[in-house]
C-alpha cells in the first residue's frame, strides 16, 4: 500500500472525457458491487460473531449441553425452559436483578438530571466539569468496584467508619454482603457512580437543544429554577429520558461485573453466602462455566432477554406518561 | 491536513494486520521454546506449597526445563482444572488436587497420565496405604503421587492466651480441650476475660471436626448422609457460634488474612499444611504461635497430589518432576518450609523431621505432633461431589455468623444445600 | 426572586450554591480512585488503620513491584494483552465501521434502507443473549483462552456504523462526493481523499470511546480468558483478588495500574469523549 497514490488530486484538474467502453464496466462495478464490499466486512464479521451466537443460543437452549457429560447431548426439548420456572436461583437472582436496578436506575436519573441543569448553567470552567464528571466512567468497573468492596468491608471498612463517626454502628459494624438490602444499596452505589457524570452529559446536551425563548415564552411565569426544571425542562428533553431509561434497563438487568467483584471470594460467582445478590448474569456464568451446564444458562440467557425486552418498553411507556405526551 | 491522519491509519491498518496475521503463534500461546530443546512446566496449586526454592534448585539442576508456579484460590484452581479438562486443552502440566476432589477427578481417570505407566509402581510401598488408594480409578489408574497429609492439630497465639490469663506452654493448653465442649468452653473464658473473639470463624470448626468423624459426607456408596457426621461437625460450630467466641470471618478471603494480622482471633484449627499459611500472612507473629493437640481426637482435612493431564505437551518432563518432588529430600523441604507433613511413613521415623523445630512456632517439633496425628489415621470417604457440598454447607454457616440465619434453623437449611449441591 | 419573564438556564450565571453543588459531587466522584491511589501506595498497617488512612503514602513503588512481580497473575502482560485487545479492536472498528458508514450515508445501492434498520436493531439486543454460544463456538475454532477469542467479536460495532453513518451524513455534503466522482475518483478513492479527512474528528470521538469500552470489558474476558497465561488486565485483577492471599494494597496497587491509561486518556482526549457522548445524545 504507497501512501503516495492517495494523496487528493490537486484542484482544478480538467474534466475527465466521457468513459470508454472498460471504463464503462469499472464505473459500473465501482456503483453496483463496491457499496456492498464497503459494508460487507462489517455484516460478515458481525454475522459469524454477533448474529450466528444468538441463533446458536437459541438451539443450545432446547438441548442437553453439559460441558462435563459430553456424551449425554441430545435433544432436550423445553426442558431447560420449564426448570426455570421452578428454580429457586433463578428467581431469586431475578429478585435481586430488579432490587439492585430499582436502587441504582431512579438516583442515577434523577442526580444526573439535577447536574445536568446545574451544568447548563453559566458557569466558568466548562469543559473542566464535562471532562471531570467523567473520571468514573472511564474508570475500569473491575478496579472500581474493587475498591468498593474495600469501602463497604465489614472490619476496617470506610462506609462503616463514616457511620460510626455518625453514631451508627459503632458496637456491631454493618456486615454490608449479609443481608439483601445493605449488598443492594452497596451494589446500587457502585452503578450510580458510574453511571451518573454519563447521563448528566447526555441530559444537558438536549438541554442545551432547547430553544431560550420555550423559557421566555413559558406559562410558568416566575418560576424559580427547580419549577423550571420539572415544568419546562424535563418535558422538553422527554426523548433522551426515554433512551437513557431503556439505555439503563438493558444495562442494568445484565449487571455482571458489580456484584462479581463485590463477593469476598470473586471466584465464586455466588453474589454472597446466601446469593443476596446474585445477578441474573451472574447465575448465568455460574450456571454455564461453574456447574458446566450450558444447556440451561443458554436458556437462563434467553428468558433475561425476554425480560429486558418486557421491562424496556414498560419502561419507556411509563416514561412517556410521566413526561405527559398525548 | 488529512496526510497524518491517513499514514496513522495505514500503519494502524497494517499494524492490525500484522499482529492478527501471526496471532496464530503469538497469541495463543503454547511452548515457543520447544525448538530449543526447552521445557516449560506450568503447575498449577493454592496457597503456597513450598514449591519457591525447590523450583529455583530443579531449573538449576535441569537447564533445559523452565518450571512456572500459578497459585490461584483453592475452588477455582480445581474448577478451572475440570473446565480444561473438559475442554481438551488449557490445562497445566502438572495440577495439584486436593481430597476434597480426589474423587471426583479419579472417576475421569482416562483425562489423565497414568502414573503406573510411568513407572510409579514402585513407590506405592512407600506410601501410607490410604493416600496410595485414594488417586487410584476403580480399574487401577494412578492419576497422583501424594504430597501431603493434613493430620489435625490447635494452633493458638501464646501472646494473647497469657493475656487472657491461659495457660501458654503446649501440653497445659492441650489439657484444657480434651473435647470440642471444653473447647468452647475455654474459647468463652477467653471472651469474657478480653472482649475478644477466640476463634476465626465457625467453618474452620466445623471442617476439623467433620474430619474427626467415621463417614463425612457421602458413604463409600457416594449417598449423601448428613445425620451423621456433618450433623455433629455442625452442631459444633453452631455452638460455638451461638457461644459468642466466633469471630465471624470468611476464611481464606481478605478479611481473614487481616484478621491475623489485627489478632481478632486466639485460635485456629490449623491442620498441618496451615502452618504455611499463618506464617505467610502474618510474619511478624513469628514466636507468638504455638501448637496443641486438636479436641477430639485425630483427623485428616486436607492433602493433595500431584497428577498429570494427560493433554500435556511434555507429560514426560512432567513426571520426571513430580518423581523429583516426592523425593525424600524434596518433602522434607517442603516440610521445613511450609509444614506440610508428607505422606510417606518412612519420613516420619526420619530425624529431620522428627527433631525438626518450628521456630515461628515457638520451636513446637512439628515433626513429632503432625507425624503422630497422620499414623492413627482413619481416612473418610470423600465422595465425587464432595468439593461443592463442602463449599454448600460452609455458605449456611457464614449465613449463621452474618446474622441472617437462626442457628436454630440452620440445619435444615444445610441439608437443602447440600442435597441441591450433591445434585448439580 | 420572583419575575414575570423566565430566564432560560443558559442565561443564568452559576451562583455559589450552584459551584458548591458541583464541587461536591466531583468530589465525590473522583474519590474512589484518589483512594485506590492511597491504598496503592500505603503499607498494610496504614491500610487497616483505624480511622482508615486517606493520605497517600511513599509505598507506590514497593506494591507495584510486588503485583509485576507475581509470576502467576501474568500483570505485565495482561497490560500488554489489554493494549494489543484494546487497539485492534479499535483500529478495525474505525476502519470497518467508517466504510460501512460511508456506504449507508452517501452511497446508493439496493436494500440500503433494510440493512440500515437491521444494524440499528442488533444494537437492542444484549450482549448476554449471544454468551454461551460464543464460547462454544470459540471452543470449535480451538480460540478460547487465546486474545483472538477477545478481539474477534469486536472488530466490529453495530453502534460505530450507526455513530459513522450519522455523522458523515452531516458532515459531508453530497456535493463534495459528486465533484471527486466528476473528476473520475473511484468510490475507495472517494473515501480515502475526501471522506477519511473530513471525519477525523468522528474518528477521534469513537476511537476514544471503543478504547475505553475495550479496555474496560470484563465478563467475556472473564469467561474465555481466565485461567490462562494471556489475560487482559481486567481479567488479571480478578485474579489479584480471588487468591489464596488478598492483600489489599496490592489489589489496589494494580487497580491503579490497570486504571492510570484511562485517566491519561481522559486528560488528553476528554473534550473528544464529552463531544461524542454528548453529540450521540442528539441523534
Amino acid at each position: 500500500m504507497s501512501l503516495t497514490e492517495i494523496r487528493p488530486a490537486p484542484p482544478g484538474q480538467p474534466k475527465h472525457a466521457p468513459p470508454p467502453r472498460a471504463k464503462f464496466w469499472l464505473y459500473r462495478f465501482d456503483t453496483k458491487t463496491v457499496p456492498y464490499l464497503l459494508i460487507a466486512p462489517f455484516f460478515l464479521l458481525f454475522a459469524i460473531f454477533g448474529l450466528f451466537p444468538i441463533v446458536f443460543n437459541a438451539i443450545v437452549a432446547l438441548r442437553n449441553w453439559r460441558l462435563d457429560e459430553p456424551d449425554e447431548r441430545g435433544w432436550a426439548g423445553f426442558e431447560n425452559f420449564s426448570r426455570l420456572l421452578t428454580d429457586e436461583d433463578f428467581w431469586n437472582a431475578l429478585g435481586n436483578t430488579f432490587g439492585i436496578f430499582v436502587l441504582s436506575t431512579i438516583p442515577q436519573l434523577l442526580i444526573a438530571l439535577i447536574i445536568a441543569n446545574l451544568l447548563n448553567r453559566k458557569l466558568r470552567g466548562t469543559t473542566w466539569w464535562r471532562v471531570g464528571i467523567l473520571l468514573p466512567y472511564v474508570t475500569p468497573v473491575a478496579a472500581s468496584t474493587l475498591v468498593f468492596a474495600m469501602f463497604f468491608a465489614r472490619d476496617y471498612g470506610l462506609a462503616n467508619w463514616f457511620l460510626s463517626l455518625v453514631g451508627f454502628g459503632n458496637e456491631n459494624p454493618i456486615d454490608w454482603r449479609a443481608a439483601k438490602w445493605s449488598s443492594w444499596i452497596a451494589i446500587a452505589t457502585m452503578v450510580n457512580w458510574k453511571w451518573i457524570g454519563y447521563n448528566a452529559l447526555l441530559y444537558l446536551s438536549a438541554m442545551q437543544s432547547i430553544p431560550k425563548d420555550v423559557y421566555e415564552a413559558s406559562a410558568v411565569d416566575g418560576a424559580g429554577p427547580w419549577r423550571q426544571l420539572w415544568q419546562i425542562t424535563v418535558p422538553m428533553i422527554q426523548p433522551v429520558i426515554l433512551f437513557t431509561v431503556v439505555l439503563s434497563t438493558i444495562g442494568g438487568l445484565q449487571l455482571f461485573n458489580e456484584p462479581m467483584l463485590f463477593d469476598e471470594n470473586p471466584a465464586s460467582a455466588s453474589g454472597g453466602s446466601d446469593g443476596q445478590f446474585q445477578t441474573i448474569a451472574q447465575l448465568i456464568y455460574k450456571v454455564g462455566w461453574k456447574d458446566l451446564n450450558l444447556g440451561y444458562a443458554a436458556a437462563m440467557s434467553w428468558a433475561l432477554f425476554l425480560i429486558i425486552l418486557i421491562v424496556a418498553a414498560v419502561n419507556a411507556l411509563a416514561t412517556r406518561r410521566l413526561g405527559g405526551d398525548k | 491536513m488529512g496526510r497524518s491522519v491517513r499514514r496513522v491509519a495505514a500503519v494502524g491498518l497494517v499494524a492490525a494486520l500484522a499482529i492478527s496475521g501471526c496471532s496464530g503463534q503469538s497469541l495463543e500461546g503454547g511452548n515457543d521454546d520447544a525448538a530449543a530443546g526447552q521445557v516449560s512446566l506450568k503447575i498449577n496449586f493454592w496457597g503456597d506449597m513450598g514449591l519457591d526454592k525447590l523450583k529455583a534448585k530443579y531449573e538449576a539442576e535441569h537447564t533445559n526445563v523452565k518450571i512456572v508456579l500459578n497459585s490461584g484460590e483453592y475452588n477455582a484452581q480445581h474448577e478451572d482444572l475440570q473446565k480444561k479438562l473438559v475442554a481438551g486443552s488449557g490445562a497445566p502440566d502438572i495440577s495439584a488436587v486436593d481430597e476434597g476432589f480426589i474423587v471426583q477427578f479419579r472417576s475421569q481417570a482416562d483425562q489423565f497420565v497414568n502414573l503406573v505407566d510411568k513407572g510409579a509402581s514402585s513407590y506405592e510401598s512407600k506410601y501410607l496405604g490410604w493416600k496410595w488408594k485414594a488417586s487410584q480409578s476403580a480399574d487401577g489408574k494412578q492419576i497422583g503421587l501424594g504430597t501431603d497429609v493434613g493430620g489435625l492439630a490447635m494452633c493458638y497465639r501464646t501472646d494473647l492466651f497469657k493475656a487472657a490469663g491461659l495457660p501458654t506452654d503446649r501440653e497445659s493448653v492441650s489439657k484444657l480441650w480434651p473435647t470440642w465442649d471444653e473447647f468452647i468452653a475455654t474459647g468463652q473464658k477467653y471472651t469474657k476475660a478480653t472482649g475478644k473473639k477466640f476463634v476465626d470463624s465457625g467453618t474452620n470448626l466445623f471442617n476439623p471436626v467433620l474430619a474427626q468423624q467415621p463417614v463425612g459426607f457421602y458413604d463409600d456408596q457416594e449417598a449423601l448422609q448428613m445425620e451423621g457426621g456433618p450433623k455433629v461437625a455442625f452442631d459444633t460450630s453452631m455452638k460455638a457460634i451461638e457461644a459468642g467466641i466466633s469471630a465471624n470471618l470468611a476464611s481464606f478471603q481478605p478479611n481473614w488474612d487481616q484478621g491475623f494480622k489485627k489478632d481478632q482471633f486466639a485460635a485456629l484449627a490449623c491442620p498441618a499444611w496451615m502452618l504455611g499459611h499463618i506464617q505467610d500472612t502474618a510474619p511478624d507473629q513469628k514466636g507468638k504461635w504455638d501448637i496443641a493437640s486438636i479436641p477430639g481426637g485425630g483427623g485428616n482435612w486436607g492433602g493433595s497430589w500431584w497428577t498429570i493431564p494427560k493433554q500435556g505437551k511434555n507429560v514426560d518432563e512432567a513426571y520426571k518432576f513430580v518423581e523429583w518432588l516426592i523425593q525424600p529430600e524434596q518433602q522434607i523441604e517442603v516440610f521445613k518450609t511450609v509444614g506440610n507433613l508428607p505422606s510417606q511413613p518412612a519420613l516420619y521415623k526420619d530425624p529431620a523431621v522428627l527433631d525438626f523445630k518450628k521456630e515461628f512456632f515457638t520451636n513446637a517439633p512439628t515433626g513429632q505432633i503432625f507425624a503422630a496425628t497422620a499414623e492413627n489415621l482413619q481416612p473418610q470417604y470423600l465422595g465425587k461431589k464432595n468439593g461443592p457440598t463442602r463449599v454448600a454447607v460452609e455458605n449456611v454457616i457464614t449465613r449463621v455468623q452474618q446474622g441472617g440465619l437462626k442457628p436454630d434453623a440452620a440445619w435444615a437449611e444445610a441439608v437443602k444445600a447440600a442435597d441441591k449441591a450433591s445434585k448439580a | 426572586m420572583t419575575s414575570l419573564v423566565n430566564r432560560a438556564p443558559q442565561e443564568t450565571r452559576g451562583n455559589w450554591k450552584t459551584y458548591a453543588v458541583l464541587a461536591t459531587f466531583m468530589i465525590l466522584s473522583a474519590f474512589p480512585v484518589y483512594w485506590m491511589f492511597v491504598i496503592a501506595t500505603s503499607t498494610d498497617e496504614k491500610v487497616m488503620g483505624f480511622p482508615p488512612t486517606v493520605i497517600p503514602g511513599d509505598q507506590l513503588l514497593v506494591n507495584l513491584s510486588e503485583v509485576f512481580g507475581m509470576q502467576d497473575v501474568f500483570f505485565t502482560a495482561s497490560l500488554i494483552n489489554s493494549v494489543i485487545v484494546a487497539g485492534v479492536v479499535t483500529l478495525t472498528t474505525l476502519f470497518f465501521c467508517s466504510l460501512a458508514g460511508f456506504a449507508f450515508a452517501k452511497l446508493r445501492f439496493r436494500y440500503r434502507n433494510a440493512l440500515m434498520i437491521i444494524v440499528i436493531l442488533t444494537l437492542t439486543v444484549p450482549n448476554q443473549l449471544g454468551v454461551v454460544a460464543l464460547y462454544i463456538l470459540m471452543s470449535r475454532l480451538e480460540w478460547n483462552g487465546t486474545l483472538l477469542a477477545v478481539i474477534a467479536p469486536g472488530l466490529v460495532s453495530a453502534f460505530g456504523v450507526f455513530y459513522m453513518r450519522q455523522f458523515i451524513g452531516h458532515a459531508i455534503p453530497d456535493e463534495l462526493i459528486e465533484a471527486a466522482r466528476i473528476d473520475g475518483a473511484l468510490t475507495l478513492r472517494i473515501y480515502w481523499t475526501v471522506v477519511l479527512p473530513a471525519i477525523r474528528p468522528a474518528l477521534a470521538v469513537l476511537g476514544l470511546l471503543t478504547f475505553v469500552a475495550t479496555w474496560n470489558d470484563f465478563q467475556w474476558p472473564l469467561i474465555t480468558l481466565n485461567g490462562t497465561d494471556f489475560p487482559t488486565s481486567m481479567v488479571a485483577l480478578s485474579d489479584l483478588a480471588s487468591g489464596n492471599y488478598v492483600i489489599y494494597r496490592r489489589v489496589l496497587a494494580g487497580a491503579f495500574a490497570a486504571t492510570v491509561p484511562l485517566v491519561i486518556l481522559l486528560l488528553i482526549g476528554g473534550r473528544q469523549i464529552v463531544r461524542g457522548i454528548m453529540e450521540g445524545a442528539l441523534k
